[in-house]
């Protein structure tokens, strides 16, 4: 078993690093050139020319699959180059979408005719990291060593033309549109390989967090690249090791890890290491943006507890539960009972809805087979007792919201008060800024 | 001139009058319209040449995942006998049905045919259900692949030609004759299914979604999983891990994948095991050896027997 989770964690998660590897430094310069979603864009239009290749009958993983995918990924490389020019009349961005949209209207559009073609449009957003085989990873390490390779030797041209295209000189305009290909083709060519293996979303991810979570703390490519990679690798790290604990899909978690990982280097830049004259302020914006949310949930909890007690209350349920308040404590002797054997009668039920499961599959290979009046009789049992479970988990609410009835008073009035009282008292101290403009009006 | 004039209206008229009955008579009056191809399969078996017998999702289309286009809204308005599988499967046919399909084929209509009413139901968790405006009736959602159990066919051509003889009672012999003929070959083919798929008798099999239970129940095989536990959700690596320490323990040799149905987390635990991916056909059409209800059990029970036959030599 142990074994197991180390063979299926080692390949995804070395995948992982090397495309946090190669997209951390074409994230860089996507951010410098303010086409966020180019990478959208591209990876749509490389699809749209994967699955005209399956049309056309090549297998995907063919020479005539990848062919076709690259070729169409060139020209959308020529698009963006050419969107540039456009771009000093009507933003660049605007005109990547509209690539992007097309590019997936017109996807639907081939594989309607294909029986697969959901199935594939899924896959290019979702991917299955997992599943990548160690093949593909020294293909993948031979590509991005040589695309890293190409843009180590060219990095001088290709930072300078990376800026916004208000900001390109006109007469630079013919060295700006080289350079922009020469980048635009070796990102299809990434973008291409990295969206058939770990899908749009997770690739977007690798592109755009690592390298914003560098710029978050210094203006220097060198510097923002090496903290990128830190950062990438420990969220790869995070997300596939998470998955085999949370138990869930690997590409979601990991996407969730990088905001994660966002959100703490945010965290830290602001209120860690900005710079002197403006940590004392962040941190106090901080506390009062968090005491403000805080104070604000829970004055609100209250108020809606009291208005509304049958509806959900997730504060109060969370209150009861840390603090061992639960509502039974506000039911009559009666209710109570009730409420118990309420909740006992439908995990019984249940018990016995999965025993049966149970008995039936069993019976599907083992011993004498069941007659189809046997499996109606089992059915029809399942179904009237999660019928009753729903009776009896009616009883429980219904119980529970008279109970809350009671309840709110003891527990909205105070989460009010404590709401409440808490804005005020944060919000006090900023009445002195009036008193600070008293004192500049008489100054 | 004009004598010529009156000849050509004569004409004419002539080979309108002489067309317009024998076009009567040789297009069917009823037009089947089904959610399935295995459905249609079946509807042609029971109807023969007196009905237009069409599918709505193409073969080998995700029927969960099946979107519906303009042509479908036209045959649907066109439909005298509509026949779905229900159970939540072709849970986009109720709004379109409300909007665009004769009363006749709506639900309670006579042309109507839910195809899992009267099935024995398998794994009836009742989770979510099915209320209709009209009858307030309610049902708990079961496993919907109940016509891969060619014993299911009976009760599914029941509900059918009962439809059939509900719009056209005058064609009740024919539809009678052609069910009984159709029942009876059935019959035949499930002993020699049977026959062939005897020595493999619990099995243990694992499929990539829950689409056999009602295929292992009819051929007593022993499916011990299912890797996607939830429709579009990729499993998790911890499962995958569990998975194949399963797959070791009850040493399974064959991995179940439909046509349309992602391979690589079946083929990352083949790889890890040395199992091997079998992929079988759901529905008629999903394979190109998969014509007709037939041919679709032909192939499954086929490709089964022999794959299973290589693992054990």
């Amino acid at each position: 078993m142990l074994q197991d989770v180390i063979a299926f964690a080692m390949l995804p998660l070395a995948a992982a690093i090397v495309f946090t590897g190669i997209h951390t430094w074409l994230g860089l310069q996507v951010l410098k050139r303010n086409i966020v979603f180019a990478d959208l864009a591209l990876a749509q239009v490389s699809a749209l020319g994967a699955t005209v290749a399956v049309a056309a009958g090549h297998a995907p993983q063919s020479a005539g699959g990848f062919g076709y995918a690259f070729l169409f990924s060139a020209i959308g490389a020529l698009f963006l180059t050419a969107s540039r020019n456009f771009a000093r009349t009507v933003r660049q961005e605007a005109l990547i979408g509209v690539l992007y949209v097309v590019a997936t209207a017109a996807t639907v559009l081939v594989v309607d005719r294909s029986p697969q073609g959901a199935e594939h449009v899924k896959r290019m957003l979702i991917g299955s990291i997992l599943s990548v085989t160690l093949e593909d990873l020294l293909k993948l390490i031979l590509l991005y060593g040589a695309i890293g390779a190409l843009h180590w030797f060219v990095r001088r041209p290709l930072l300078t033309f990376a800026q916004d295209a208000e900001l390109t000189p006109l007469r630079n305009r013919g060295a700006a549109a080289f350079w922009d290909l020469v980048f635009y083709l070796s990102f299809g060519l990434v973008v291409t390989s990295s969206v058939s293996i770990a899908g749009v979303l997770l690739v977007f991810c690798f592109l755009i967090v690592p390298a914003m979570i560098g710029r978050l703390f210094t203006p220097k490519i060198g510097f923002s690249l090496v903290i990128g990679w830190v950062a990438g690798s420990i969220a790869s790290a995070a997300g596939i090791l998470g998955s085999f604990l949370l138990d869930a899909p690997t590409g979601a978690v990991t996407v969730v890890m990088f905001a994660m990982a966002l959100a703490l280097a945010g965290c830290f830049r602001v209120f860690v290491t900005a710079p002197r004259k403006e940590l004392k302020s962040n941190r106090r914006t901080g506390m009062l943006a968090s005491g403000f949310t805080l104070f604000a949930v829970l004055g609100l909890s209250g108020l809606w507890v009291i208005v509304e007690p049958a509806a959900d209350h997730p504060v109060v349920a969370l209150i009861e539960t840390t603090t061992g308040l639960l509502p039974e404590r506000f039911m009559t002797a009666r209710e109570r009972e009730d409420y118990l054997d309420a909740l006992a009668v439908a995990r019984r039920h249940t018990t016995e809805v999965d025993r049966l499961y149970a008995l039936e599959r069993r019976t599907r290979w083992q011993g004498e087979e069941l007659s189809a009046d046997e499996i109606r009789r089992i059915a029809s049992m399942q179904q009237s007792l999660t019928e009753m479970g729903r009776g009896e988990r009616f009883v429980v609410d219904y119980t529970r919201a008279r109970a809350r009835e009671r309840e709110r008073w003891y527990i909205g009035i105070p989460l009010i008060i404590v709401g409440m009282g808490g804005l005020a008292w944060m919000l006090w101290p900023l009445h002195g800024f009036k008193r600070v403009r008293r004192l500049r009006t008489k100054q | 001139m004009r004598g010529r004039r009156v000849l050509g209206v004569a004409i004419l008229s002539a080979i309108l009058l002489g067309s317009f009955p024998f076009a009567a008579a040789s297009a069917p009056r009823i037009y089947v319209v089904t959610t399935t191809t295995d459905l249609a399969s079946l509807a042609q078996a029971v109807t023969g040449e007196l009905a237009r017998v069409e599918s709505l999702i193409p073969p080998a289309v995700d029927p969960e995942a099946f979107e519906p286009r303009p042509s479908d809204l036209i045959k649907l308005k066109d439909a005298t006998v509509l026949v779905r599988v229900g159970l939540g499967f072709d849970h986009w046919l109720e709004k379109l049905l409300i909007l665009h399909a004769d009363p006749a084929v709506q639900r309670g209509g006579l042309g109507y045919v839910d195809a899992s009413i009267g099935i024995p139901l398998l794994e009836v968790k009742g989770r979510s259900i099915e209320v209709t405006r009209r009858d307030g009736h309610a049902h708990g959602l079961a496993n919907p692949h109940y016509w891969l159990d060619p014993n299911n066919v009976e009760i599914i051509t029941g509900g059918i030609a009962e439809a059939i003889i509900r719009v056209a009672p005058e064609l009740t012999q024919q539809i009678i004759v052609n069910r009984d003929r159709f029942l009876d070959r059935l019959r035949t083919r499930t002993a020699e299914w049977q026959q062939t798929l005897g020595p493999y008798r619990a099995v243990p099999l694992i499929a990539y979604h829950n689409t056999w239970p009602y295929f292992a129940r009819r051929f007593r095989l022993d499916l011990v999983d299912v890797v996607e536990i939830k429709e579009g959700v990729a499993p998790s690596p911890a499962r995958l891990a569990n998975l194949a320490a399963v797959i070791r323990e009850r040493m399974i040799r064959v991995i179940l994948l439909e046509p349309y149905e992602p391979e690589e987390a079946s083929q990352l635990l083949a790889r890890r095991t040395g199992a091997t991916v079998l992929r079988l056909a759901t529905s008629v059409g999903s394979r190109p050896e998969a014509t007709d209800y037939f041919a679709l059990l032909d192939y499954n029970v086929g490709a089964l027997a022999k794959a299973l036959a290589a693992v054990s030599n």
